[in-house]
């Protein structure tokens, strides 16, 4: 159980990195194309900012919104795994994928089509985000689960 | 104010957000009288006086009412377009012609969907002749490039510049931000047009390759006032995101930085930009960190106060109150802040006879007169 938590808060970890440093990337590389001096040192610093910003200066912190996602799409796949023959990384991807699309469509419904997340106003920001949050869950579903044998992994 | 009891917060602009060294002071209302003059209208927006005694009023669900002489028609003009009342879309600014006595017309701006693509929308500016209680003879002026599909950051002010010509602010319409820095279209731009929907010629970009010629100026995020003083002087204030509303001094051709310099940042957190300031982008008279969601403006030159004659009254959504802004020399140099008790503020203008008429936002929204007390 332990082993889970830890593997559920790194995925956490991957996909809250993830779209911070594409919001970041995103806004630095606009910004450079209308010819504003983004340099190294400007990147480094704006990322960081971001890091701590995205999780405790919005209107809600950026892993706040995706620990419910994800909790949500990986118990959802724990219960389907269970007469499902997919591999279970895959199916944890899916799951991931499915939770960071969410968060993406459903933000703006709730927001009269305003894309809080900046990064998410393109497709493909939607695009990029949803691969994050399989990257999260295939990084998830590659560690033993509870009912798992040895001969599994 | 000599006679206002001020109880000094006194932020110096570097804690406050003013460029320059300035006072922020609460004021009591001891000296001021406050009345109701209408209640129950479905958010008020914007008011404009078409004689000593009468009164327009846009609701920004779709209707344009009269307050003829203190007392609000029940009875709505007739003629008003169809308008897109969602989110912050709804019936805007209503201006009314610096010839109006001659002519009766009227200007109004609202959204409405796009007629191919009716799930986006446009801002629209339109004049009509306001007959009886009627507006008959309507053209339009305006209707903004590309349409979005968001109903937010409209802008959606107008004023008439010295030489008859019409001034529209144009937001970026939230998600298009960055649009607001290209002059391809009218996102976060000020434009300038004859009021006949023809570009004046001596617009600052009508020779611009690629540029939109009714530009006026650009870089702006969600301009919701706009003042245009005697002397020709254009003050406009814009919404900024989480913190960084700007007071600007605007004048033709120039950049106002949004997106690229702001000092405010996203509603997610994240920064929209690490710079506060770049050559060939301007900075703001002033700016307000966290955020007081200016709505509404307007220049006072009336004779209930005159020891406010010449200063800028800024209705503000957020905490929901009025700041008197002092201006000399291009600085600010006094923000006060007044009529804190009645919440969210939409909308300010100066009465014939020298009183203040709030608007306060929302469904339930009041008109209040503010006279000074006898």
């Amino acid at each position: 159980m332990i082993r889970q938590i830890q593997a559920f808060l790194i995925s956490l970890l991957i996909a809250t990195f993830l779209l911070v440093t594409h919001t970041t990337a995103t806004n630095l590389v606009w910004l450079s194309s209308i010819g504003m001096p983004v340099d190294l040192a400007v990147s480094v610093s704006a990322l960081v900012t971001d890091l701590a910003g995205m999780n405790s200066r919005g209107e809600f912190p950026a892993f706040g919104l995706i620990f419910v996602g994800l909790l949500i799409a990986f118990i959802t796949a724990r219960i389907i795994s269970i007469w499902s023959s997919l591999k279970k990384p895959y199916l944890y991807a899916l799951a991931g994928g499915a939770a960071m699309l969410a968060i993406v469509i459903l933000m703006p419904l709730a927001f009269y089509h305003l894309d809080i997340i900046a990064g998410a106003r393109t497709l493909a920001g939607k695009v990029y985000l949803t691969c994050a949050g399989v990257v999260a869950g295939y990084y998830f579903g590659s560690h033993p689960q509870p009912g798992d044998s040895n001969e599994k992994h | 104010m000599k006679s206002t009891k001020t109880g000094l917060l006194a932020f110096s602009s570097l804690l406050c957000g003013g460029l320059v060294v300035s006072v922020l002071a609460m004021a009591s209302n001891d000296n001021l009288d406050t009345q109701i003059l209408a209640e129950g209208l479905d958010h008020p927006w914007s008011m404009a006086f078409i004689s000593d005694s009468e009164m327009l009023v846009t609701e920004a669900s779709g209707t344009l009412r009269r307050v003829s002489n203190g007392v609000l028609d029940p009875q709505p003009v007739a003629g008003v377009p169809e308008v897109l009342f969602r989110s912050q879309g709804g019936l805007s600014e209503v201006r009314i012609d610096p010839n109006f006595l001659d002519n009766q017309r009227i200007y109004l701006s609202f959204p409405a969907p796009d007629d191919e693509q009716p799930e986006l929308n446009r801002l629209h500016v339109i004049s009509a002749r306001l007959e009886g209680n009627t507006l008959v003879d309507q053209q339009t002026i305006f209707q903004s490039h590309p349409p979005r599909k968001t109903a937010a950051h409209y802008g959606a002010r107008l004023g008439f510049l010295a030489d008859g010509t019409l001034l529209i602010t144009s937001g970026d319409g939230f998600n298009y931000r960055e649009k607001a820095q290209a002059l391809d279209n009218h996102f976060g731009k000020i434009l300038r047009f004859n009021t006949d929907g023809s570009v004046p010629q001596d617009n600052p970009f009508v020779n611009t390759p690629g540029a939109l010629p009714e530009i006026w100026s650009y870089g702006h995020r969600n301009p919701q006032g706009l003042v245009i003083t005697n002397d020709g002087k254009v003050y406009q204030h814009e919404h900024g995101p989480k913190g960084g509303d700007e007071l600007n001094l605007i004048q033709p051709g120039n950049n106002y930085g949004w997106p690229a310099i702001t000092y405010g940042i996203d509603y997610s957190g994240a920064m929209i930009s690490p710079f506060t300031e770049q050559p060939g982008m301007e900075q703001p008279l002033k700016y307000w960190v966290p955020s007081i969601a200016p709505a509404g403006m307007t220049l006072y030159s009336g004779e209930m106060f005159p020891e406010w004659q010449g200063s800028l009254f800024i209705a503000a959504l957020v905490p929901g109150d009025v700041r008197r802004i002092e201006i000399d020399d291009n600085l600010v140099v006094t923000e006060e802040i007044l009529l804190s008790e009645f919440g969210r503020i939409r909308n300010i203008i100066a009465a014939p006879d020298g009183s203040l008429i709030l608007a306060t936002d929302g469904k339930e929204g009041k008109l209040i007169r503010v006279t000074a007390k006898q």
